[in-house]
């Protein structure tokens, strides 16, 4: 049967004009975005001698910059009893706490808000959606300054679990993507489990939660994959926890000998690149599979 | 049970779903009052102060803090350069970037050769930290470009591509596109995998194919989706920093007022530069709700129709 969607899909797209222009353009895209990857892996590889004579060619001779680089990846933190160097294991540290915790806060919070304004009949609900939708189409400019002060008000300030609650809202399209999928849950599942005598935190953890771990495993990995990468938040909230981004940004502009060449940048790229680029290609098929948005009325 | 069944002007409901309700969304209400609502009317009162950069006291200004955003805004270069530059990039990427996702989707949805791998590769870049893809980028286009144009084209020393001001802004929004695809393709494809295959063979029946099969089927069926893409970007046209600090940190030439807003507040010694930069943000709110409203009721209006 899906062979057969799949034949109809295809056939008689497959040899326009169109499509033919169009895998020309994909195939250029895929030849660009790899050559640089292969062009920065390969440069990671050579000494800054060499590099001077042989920028894009292969290394005639291989040198391992990565135990450097990953001894030298210190981050400054300055602190009341002066200033204090941060290495990439506890950048690694800390990027996991930030990544994981803010990924989870800010996945769980859009779920169950959704979850209730999607199956309580409360006007309330109806409410919130509004509120999602309008914070969406208005936009707010310049009022960072602003949360900094009340960050720093409520003592969340330069804390990683602060970052944490700041993180944990409702608003935007995740919100969108889980309302959707509540909304579609037949209401028989709800009645029969109430039958059986679940009550609400029954139904919510035993029946609506494990429907949708598959769109929150998602949700989460990209979050998670957007808050590890993240460097401009921790630049500014979080000057004494240092993350591996926030590291490789002060690599990318550091006039400090040894680490300025273009091989060590591209060994520390390298360094951060690697794991994020394992944990995409382990779960790309989920990564990249159900996630869907409908259209903003209101 | 009836007992505990009311009705009122919220619906009907039991005491115990009350509870449960207000308990879970407790957290999500409060977070909000506190991070969007107070924020956002701290920021409006932050306009009208002033701070002592020494003491630390407060004083209120009146308008003196908009009236000094709106000077910077309307005579200071490097502003009108931002102003100039949110534009010209938000309409770069729009008038190539969203065309180019959306046929890409159509693409990977008529699952045509290779398109597993072209939807993997689209969405590589978004899971790509900024600060690494730019490192990659900035150095490949200013050390190996020139020596590939000089091994293809002759002697002659050719310029970086970010270095050559002439090339820089052009080459920064090429950058942007390029790595720009992925959740939109995601999104517009995941769509589009959701049109009825009974529509599409209808269609085809009346001749239907390739480009007709995209204008008239596949877009106006995905419209609610890329309506709401459209419009969530034009909200961002003044907070996008189209990669500006990763490229330069703060000392950019390029202009846009995401990346001068943020430059701003990354850098500023003390409150008492907040001020000002919460007045602009005033204004620039003034000016990106109603033109993002305009924008959603043209789509509303002139959108195709699913029918």
């Amino acid at each position: 049967m899906q062979t057969v969607s799949k034949r109809l899909k295809s056939s008689e797209t497959r040899l326009s004009l169109l499509t033919v222009l169009l895998l020309i353009l994909l195939v250029l895209y895929a030849l660009m975005l790899v050559g640089l990857l292969v062009w920065a892996f390969l440069t990671s590889f050579k000494s800054q001698q060499e590099f001077r004579v042989n920028v894009i060619g292969l290394p005639q001779t291989w040198v391992w910059n990565y135990t450097f680089v990953f001894q030298m990846y210190l981050y400054p933190v300055f602190t009341e009893m002066g200033t204090q160097y941060v290495g990439m294991g506890l950048m690694f540290l800390y990027s996991l706490l930030y990544a994981v915790g803010c990924a989870f806060t800010a996945t769980l919070v859009p779920c169950i808000t959704s979850y209730l304004c999607a199956r309580f009949p409360y006007r309330f609900g109806k409410l919130i959606y509004l509120i999602v939708i309008v914070t969406m189409v208005i936009p707010i400019v310049g009022s960072q300054p602003s949360e900094i002060q009340v960050a720093k008000f409520l003592g969340f300030y330069d804390q990683i679990w602060g970052l944490w609650l700041m993180k944990a809202n409702f608003l935007g399209m995740y919100f969108l993507v889980f309302f959707g999928i509540f909304r579609g849950i037949p209401k028989e599942y709800e009645e029969a489990a109430k039958m059986d005598g679940a009550g609400n935190f029954a139904i919510l953890f035993r029946i609506m939660l494990p429907l949708v771990r598959n769109t929150f495993f998602v949700v989460m990995l990209i979050r998670f994959i957007e808050f590890w990468n993240d460097y401009q938040t921790p630049l500014i909230y979080l000057k004494s926890y240092p993350t591996v981004a926030l590291g490789m940004f002060n690599m990318a502009n550091t006039r400090e000998n040894g680490l300025s060449t273009v091989p060590m940048r591209m060994t520390g790229a390298m360094l951060m690149l690697l794991p994020i680029l394992a944990i995409f290609l382990v779960f790309q098929r989920r990564l990249i599979g159900n996630l869907t948005v409908g259209g903003i009325k209101g | 049970m009836r007992a505990a069944k009311k009705t009122s002007r919220l619906g009907v409901f039991h005491r115990k779903d009350i509870l449960f309700y207000c308990a879970l969304m407790a957290y999500p209400v409060l977070q909000f009052v506190i991070f969007y609502i107070v924020v956002n009317a701290n920021s409006i009162l932050l306009a009208f102060r002033s701070y002592d950069t020494m003491t630390g006291a407060v004083t209120w200004v009146g308008f003196a803090n908009l009236k000094e955003a709106f000077r910077m805004m309307t005579q200071q270069l490097e502003l009108l350069d931002a102003m100039k530059n949110s534009f010209l990039a938000y309409f770069v990427t729009l008038v190539i970037g969203t065309p180019l996702a959306l046929l890409f989707s159509f693409y990977i949805y008529k699952e045509l050769p290779a398109s597993g791998i072209f939807r993997v590769l689209l969405f590589m870049p978004s899971i790509v930290s900024a600060i690494v893809m730019v490192t990659i980028f900035q150095f490949f286009s200013d050390r190996a470009v020139p020596e590939i144009f000089t091994k293809v084209f002759g002697a002659e020393t050719y310029q970086g591509l970010i270095e050559n001001p002439q090339t820089r802004f052009g080459t920064v929004m090429f950058y942007n596109i390029f790595v720009g695809f992925g959740t939109a393709t995601l999104m517009y494809s995941n769509a589009m995998d959701a049109i009825s295959p009974d529509q599409v063979d209808a269609a085809k029946l009346e001749g239907a194919v390739g480009i007709r099969e995209f204008v008239y089927i596949t877009f106006p069926m995905i419209y609610p989706t890329f309506s709401t893409f459209f419009i969530t970007g034009v909200a961002t046209i003044f907070t996008n920093q189209y990669n500006l600090y990763s490229f330069f940190g703060d000392g950019s030439s390029i202009q846009t007022y995401g990346y001068w807003l943020y430059v701003k507040v990354a850098g500023a010694a003390s409150q008492s530069e907040y001020p000002v930069l919460a007045a602009v943000g005033i204004f620039l709110t003034v000016i990106a709700v109603p033109l993002t409203l305009i924008v959603k009721k043209l789509l509303e209006k002139f959108g195709p129709s699913e029918d």
